[in-house]
C-alpha cells in the first residue's frame, strides 16, 4: 500500500505526537520512580530509627524486668545486690561499678562489698576504690533521692573523661549502701535516668523487704522465747497459787491432824498408866510367889481385881484400835496433801472425777463445820475423763474453799453431775451469799478477790480457768445474791 | 483513577480504531494531562469519561456498549497485572469473591489511595450469583464487561445482567451472573 505525501506527512505527525507523549510519559514515570525511591529511602530511615528506638526500649524493659524479678524473687540480699550491680553496669555500658556499705560515714568491709568490671579479665588494683573514696561524699549521711551523675575530669587539663554515677540508700540503722559506676564513654539521656531511678525504687523496696524479713525472723524468735517464758510462768503461777491455797488450808488441815494426834497422845498417856499397872501387878505377883513358893488363885484374882485388869485389857484394845485409826486418818490427810502440792506435769490421763473430788473434799473437809452439810452425789458411775488429777484437785479445792467462804456459818455444799451431749457437767453448788453482776463479770480476772487481805490471792479462779481450758473443759457460773452459786464444769468425754 | 486504566484504554482504542483515531480523540479532548499516561500515575476520572464520550460520539455507539467492550477487553490485561495469588482461580464466582477478598486487598497494599469498587454479595446458588456493585464512578457496564472477559478466561459461558441499575433510575446497581 502506497501512501501519498500528504498521508505520509499526517502519519509522521501522528507518530511524532505519539513519540512525544511516550517521552513525556517516560519522564513522568521516571520522576514518579524517583519519588517512590525517595519515599522508600525516607521510610527506611524512619524504620531504622524506630528499630533503634525500640531496641533501646527493649533494653530498658529487659533491665527493668530483670531487676524487678530479682527484687520479687526469694534470692538473698547479697545475691540481689550483686545482680543489681551487674545488670545496671551492663545496661549503662559502664566500665566498672561497685557496691559498698558505710557506717557513720566510714566504709565497712563486710560480705556486702561487691565489685564489678565490664572486662572480665580486669584485675582489681584498688585504683577504682581509691578514686571513689576521694570523689564521693561517703562521709555525708544524707540519703539521696535519685541517681547522681557527675563528670569526671582529667586531673591536669580538666578535660572530661566520662561520668561517675551513683546513688545511696538506707540499709540498716546507721548503715548506708552505695551503688557506684564509672562510664568513660556514654552520656546519660533523660530516659535512661528515668529507667535507672525506677529500678532504684524497686531495688530499695527489695532491700527493705529483705531487711524486714530478717527483722520479722528475729521478732519471731523473741516471740517464741516469750511464749516459752510465759508457759513457765504459767506453770509457776499454778503451783504458787496451789501453795497459797494450801497455806489458807493449813490451819484446817492442822486441826484435822491435831485431833487424832491429841487423842492418840491422851490414849498413849492412858496406855502408859496401864503399863505401869501391869508392872505393879507383875511385881506383886513375883513378891507373893517368892514368899510362898506358890501362887494361890484367890490371891491372883485379888491382885488382878485391885488394878482392874480386865478393864485395862479391854480398854487397851480400844485405845490401840483408836490410835491405829487416828494414825490412818493422819496418813490419809498427808497423802492427799502430798498429791495436791505435787507440782506434777501437764500430762492428761484417764481419771475418775469421783476420786479426784473425794480427795479435794478430804483436804477441805475441815472448812465445813457442824452446821454445814456436804452432799456429794458423785459416784463411780460418773464416766472417766481425760485429765490431770493434781490439777483438777486444785480446781475443786478452790471451788470448795470458795463455797465454804460463801457460807460462813451454815449452808449446804452439793456436788452433782449430769450427762450432756458434749460430755459430762459437774455442778458444784453452795447455798451461800451469792454474787452480784459486777462480781460475776470479774470472776475469772486475775487478782480479783472479794475476800479480806490474807484470805485470798485473787488468782484461784483465774488459775482454775486456765487449768480447765487446758483440759478442753468449759466453766460457767449461775449465781443469785443471798441464794447461792453453782459452778458448772463441762468436761469432754473420752472419744 | 489509576494510570493503568488510561494506558490500557489507549491500547484498546488503538487496537480497535488505530493510532490516528486515538490521536484525534486526544486533540479534541484537550485534556489536562495531554494524554501523557503512565501506569504509575493517577489521573482525573473526568478524562476517561471525556474520552469515552468522544468515542461514543464518533463511532456512533452507546456509552454502555463502549464501557462493556472496554471492560471485556481489559480483563486479560488486568489479569496479567494482578498479584501472584490471583491466578489460581478456575471459576467465575470463585474469582469474583477473590476480587473482593484478595485482589483488592493486595492492590490497596501497593496503592493505598486507589479507589476500588466494592462488591456486596447478595445471593449465590450453583449457577447464579448476584452482587451489589458500589462505586462512586458508576462504571457498572464496564464491570459487566470485565465479568464477560473473566468468563472467557475461565472458559465458562455466562450471562450478565443488571436487575437494578442507577443509570435506569434505580437506587443501586445489582449485577447478576448466571452460568449457562
Amino acid at each position: 500500500m502506497t501512501l501519498t505525501k500528504e498521508e505520509l506527512e499526517k502519519r509522521v505527525s501522528i507518530l511524532e505526537r505519539k513519540a512525544l507523549r511516550e517521552k513525556k510519559a517516560r519522564i513522568l514515570a521516571e520522576n514518579q520512580l524517583e519519588k517512590y525511591s525517595l519515599n522508600i529511602y525516607t521510610a527506611n530511615q524512619s524504620l531504622e530509627r524506630a528499630l533503634a528506638s525500640s531496641q533501646q526500649k527493649q533494653l530498658k524493659l529487659e533491665y527493668l524486668s530483670q531487676t524487678s524479678s530479682d527484687v520479687a524473687s526469694e534470692i538473698s540480699l547479697v545475691e540481689m545486690i550483686s545482680n543489681m550491680v551487674k545488670l545496671t553496669g551492663n545496661f549503662c555500658s559502664a566500665n566498672c561499678g561497685c557496691f559498698i556499705v558505710t557506717k557513720n560515714g566510714k566504709e565497712v568491709n563486710g560480705n556486702l562489698t561487691y565489685g564489678w568490671h565490664a572486662d572480665e579479665n580486669y584485675q582489681e588494683t584498688g585504683e577504682f576504690k581509691a578514686f571513689i573514696k576521694g570523689t564521693l561524699p561517703l562521709a555525708d549521711l544524707t540519703i539521696l533521692e535519685a541517681w547522681i551523675v557527675s563528670d569526671i575530669k582529667h586531673p591536669q587539663n580538666s578535660e572530661p573523661q566520662g561520668s561517675l554515677f551513683y546513688t545511696n540508700f538506707e540499709l540498716a540503722t546507721d548503715e548506708i549502701g552505695w551503688l557506684i559506676f564509672i562510664n568513660q564513654n556514654n552520656e546519660f539521656d533523660n530516659k535512661t535516668r528515668t529507667v535507672l531511678n525506677t529500678s532504684r525504687q524497686h531495688f530499695i523496696s527489695g532491700i527493705r523487704r529483705r531487711l524486714t524479713e530478717v527483722e520479722i525472723l528475729k521478732r519471731n524468735t523473741q516471740f517464741e522465747n516469750s511464749i516459752d517464758k510465759l508457759e513457765k510462768a504459767r506453770r509457776q503461777l499454778i503451783q504458787s497459787e496451789k501453795m497459797a491455797s494450801l497455806g489458807q488450808l493449813a490451819a484446817g488441815v492442822a486441826h484435822e491432824i491435831n485431833n487424832p494426834i491429841a487423842f492418840i497422845s491422851s490414849n498413849m498417856e492412858v496406855l502408859k498408866d496401864y503399863l505401869a499397872d501391869y508392872k505393879k501387878l507383875n511385881e506383886e505377883l513375883k513378891e507373893n510367889f517368892d514368899q510362898n513358893s506358890l501362887l494361890e488363885a484367890s490371891v491372883y484374882e485379888a491382885i488382878c481385881k485391885k488394878i482392874d485388869l480386865s478393864y485395862i485389857e479391854e480398854d487397851s484394845d480400844d485405845l490401840l484400835q483408836s490410835n491405829i485409826e487416828g494414825l490412818e486418818r493422819v496418813k490419809e490427810i498427808i497423802n492427799n496433801l502430798k498429791c495436791f502440792s505435787h507440782s506434777g506435769d501437764d500430762i492428761l490421763l484417764e481419771i475418775s472425777l469421783n476420786t479426784c473430788i473425794l480427795a479435794a473434799l478430804r483436804i477441805t473437809g475441815n472448812l465445813f463445820k457442824y452446821e454445814h452439810k456436804v452432799v456429794n452425789k458423785i459416784t463411780d458411775s460418773c464416766p472417766l475423763i481425760l485429765g490431770n488429777t493434781g490439777q483438777l484437785q486444785q480446781v475443786f479445792v478452790n471451788l470448795f474453799v470458795n463455797a465454804a467462804h460463801a457460807m460462813e456459818s451454815s449452808g449446804e455444799l452439793t456436788i452433782d453431775f449430769t450427762h450432756e451431749e458434749e460430755g459430762i457437767t459437774v455442778h458444784v453448788s453452795d447455798s451461800g451469799k451469792g454474787m452480784d453482776e459486777s462480781t460475776l463479770k470479774k470472776l475469772f480476772t486475775p487478782f480479783f478477790t472479794t475476800k479480806p487481805v490474807g484470805k485470798g490471792t485473787g488468782l484461784g479462779l483465774s488459775v482454775s480457768y486456765a487449768i480447765l481450758e487446758a483440759h478442753g473443759a468449759k466453766i460457767t457460773v449461775d449465781s443469785k445474791l443471798n441464794v447461792g452459786t453453782t459452778f458448772n464444769i463441762l468436761f469432754p468425754v473420752i472419744s | 483513577m489509576k494510570g493503568i486504566v488510561f494506558v490500557k484504554f489507549s491500547e484498546f482504542i488503538e487496537e480497535l480504531w488505530g493510532e490516528e483515531f486515538w490521536d484525534t480523540l486526544l486533540n479534541e479532548a484537550n485534556l489536562e494531562s495531554e494524554g501523557v499516561y503512565t501506569t504509575v500515575g493517577t489521573y482525573d476520572d473526568e478524562e476517561l469519561f471525556t474520552l469515552i464520550g468522544l468515542v461514543v460520539e464518533k463511532q456512533n455507539i452507546s456509552s454502555k456498549e463502549a464501557q462493556f467492550a472496554f471492560g471485556k477487553w481489559i480483563f486479560k490485561e488486568l489479569y496479567n497485572a494482578a498479584p501472584p495469588g490471583a491466578h489460581d482461580f478456575k471459576d467465575v464466582f470463585e474469582f469474583l469473591h477473590a476480587v473482593q477478598n484478595y485482589i483488592h486487598v493486595e492492590v490497596k497494599k501497593l496503592n493505598p489511595d486507589a479507589l476500588l469498587p466494592e462488591f456486596d454479595f447478595l445471593s449465590e446458588s450453583a449457577t447464579t450469583l448476584s452482587f451489589h456493585y458500589q462505586s462512586p464512578r458508576k462504571l457498572c457496564f464496564f464491570c459487566e464487561g470485565i465479568v464477560y472477559g473473566l468468563a472467557e478466561h475461565t472458559k465458562q459461558k455466562v450471562q450478565v445482567s443488571q436487575s437494578e441499575c442507577e443509570h435506569e433510575g434505580d437506587g443501586r446497581c445489582v449485577i447478576e451472573v448466571v452460568k449457562i
